[in-house]
């Protein structure tokens, strides 16, 4: 299984949330996914993941938080 | 309890609300620059020329300027229902609400008839118009969502205020005599709570949790505010309009409960951010709640122990409800919107690398108003509770407080343009982008 890389970003204010994940990803090994957990549903992210070619997987935690797996 | 997301696709260019919020603060130091002029004397009662220019500098340059401003990107990232034509709609509404806040406070200052005239049509455009773009979008939302269902009834607010505005413009522009203190009355009870408090009750369910990263407001508050407060402001207005004084105070008393009651829960979802320290945003909150909190509290009282007539309670009311909790409310919000809309528009121009956002407007700025502004707010009361001489410190400081907004707004507007423009030439947009951002980052 490939490694995966964790960010949480849960209560972090707009658009902080956003720019950790991109820089996160920026030095994200090929292989490897990155594992996001955050608070709300980030639909303007899911779009950004779509245009630069990125698969993502969302998850309802019953914590109250969203599990979002990205990967190439 | 995981919060929704925000539909950002369907947003309408960042111009579109951005210039109602950068055209705001402007009125503001308007309002100080006559109350400086008007001097002791501008505070004799709360029909002066001067105090009724103020007032409206504040509602309706500042305050309305920035609700419907907001709102053009509020209504399709909360609710998903765009206004239609946002950039048209925009093109007619923000130079009608400009120039008609202008005339209408320059013909009440200086008792200009054909000033009000003037501003009663370019107003009746602005509110025209945009009740009627924003009024069909929301139709098309889903009105069982709170927040959208709260925003759709104080949009019902804002056409009873500017119908029963549009009354007393007519009387001061063509001189006639309707019942104008009875009018009045409603006027201002629908601005203040009928508008705004519902306005800010619809939008803090949003934007206090997702800023502030506190907890939702409780269900029975989101669902239940808008309409109770509504309902119980028509019982008001008719107990009012009937002139049934007993019943009209009586029913007073639920309404400034109400009000209080948003207040109380607003600082209560605070206490319970999961930030340990809070930002000049959630200061400025916290401060409008105490000011509302207040203004409730001496609303109540002026009508329990029966000095509702005395002329300092309407200047209390005003500086608490305008410009302790209004003026305080939008500030933070300000300084959350402008920055957050720059970066959108970088983020589109410049690929997924825009500047931080705290480099596009730092926190400085915001913190050094929230200081004035709350000296401004305290002073004001002061002064309208009989220390008359106050006006003009407080004015002074209301002027700093509102020049820091402008000024820090303008700037943030200018190294983001500055950004993309300097992005231009080079089409790989991403890193140019950001390194001519870091060459002119102060």
């Amino acid at each position: 299984m490939a490694d995966e890389v964790m960010v949480d970003v849960r209560w972090l204010e707009p658009p902080e949330p956003f720019e950790r994940v991109v820089n996160a990803l920026e030095t994200l090994p090929r292989d490897a996914a990155l594992r996001v957990l955050i608070h709300r549903e980030p639909h303007p992210l899911y779009r950004w993941l779509a245009r630069e070619g990125y698969q993502y997987r969302t998850r309802f935690d019953p914590g109250g938080w969203f599990e979002i797996r990205i990967s190439r | 309890m995981a919060l929704p997301g925000l539909l950002f696709e369907q947003a309408p260019p960042v111009s579109v609300p951005l210039r109602f919020l950068l055209t705001a603060p402007w009125f503001a130091v308007l309002a100080a620059g006559l109350l400086l002029w008007a001097g002791p004397d501008g505070l004799g009662s709360r029909w002066t020329p001067a105090l009724l220019g103020v007032t409206h500098l504040l509602t309706l340059g500042f305050m309305a300027m920035v609700m419907l401003g907001a709102l053009f990107q509020i209504l399709p990232v909360v609710g998903g229902v765009p206004v239609p034509h946002p950039r048209i709609v925009a093109a007619i509404v923000h130079p009608a609400l400009t120039l008609g806040a202008l005339s209408l406070a320059s013909g009440l200052a200086l008792g200009l008839h054909w000033a009000i005239r003037a501003a009663l049509a370019l107003l009746a455009a602005a509110f025209l118009v945009f009740l009627a773009s924003a009024g069909r979008s929301l139709l098309r939302g889903n009105l069982r969502d709170p927040a959208l269902r709260t925003i759709g009834l104080a949009l019902i607010g804002l056409l009873l205020t500017t119908s029963l505005g549009a009354v007393l413009a007519s009387a001061f522009g063509w001189s006639f005599a309707p019942p104008l203190i009875r009018i009045t009355a409603l006027h201002a009870a629908w601005g203040l709570l009928g508008w705004t408090l519902l306005l800010v009750a619809g939008v803090a369910q949003q934007v206090v949790p997702m800023f502030q990263a506190t907890p939702p407001y409780p269900r029975w508050l989101a669902r239940g505010f808008a309409p109770t407060l509504l309902a119980m402001l028509l019982a008001w207005s008719a107990a009012k309009w009937l002139t049934l004084e007993l019943l009209a105070a009586a029913l007073a008393l639920p309404i400034l409960a109400a009000a209080a009651t948003f207040a109380l829960v607003t600082l209560w979802v605070q206490l319970r951010s999961r930030r340990p320290r809070q930002d000049p945003t959630a200061r400025f909150w916290r401060f409008g709640m105490l000011c509302l909190l207040a203004a409730s509290i001496v609303g109540a009282s002026a009508q329990l122990q029966r000095w509702s007539d005395h002329p300092a309670l309407p200047l209390m009311l005003g500086v608490l409800g305008i410009v302790g909790f209004a003026l305080s409310v939008i500030s933070g919000m300000l300084y959350k919107i402008v920055p957050f809309l720059l970066w959108l528009k970088l983020q589109r121009r410049l690929g997924g690398r825009p500047p931080h956002i705290k480099q596009i407007l730092p926190d400085r700025h915001a913190r050094l108003q929230l200081w004035l502004h709350t000296a401004a707010t305290l002073t004001l009361l002061a002064a309208g509770i009989g220390q008359n001489g106050l006006i003009y410190p407080g004015a002074a400081l209301l002027s700093g407080s509102a020049l820091t907004l402008g000024v820090s707004l303008l700037a943030a507007w200018r190294r983001s343009a500055h950004a993309v423009r300097d992005s231009q030439p080079h089409r790989a947009p991403a890193q140019s982008g950001r390194r001519a951002w870091r060459e002119l980052k102060p």
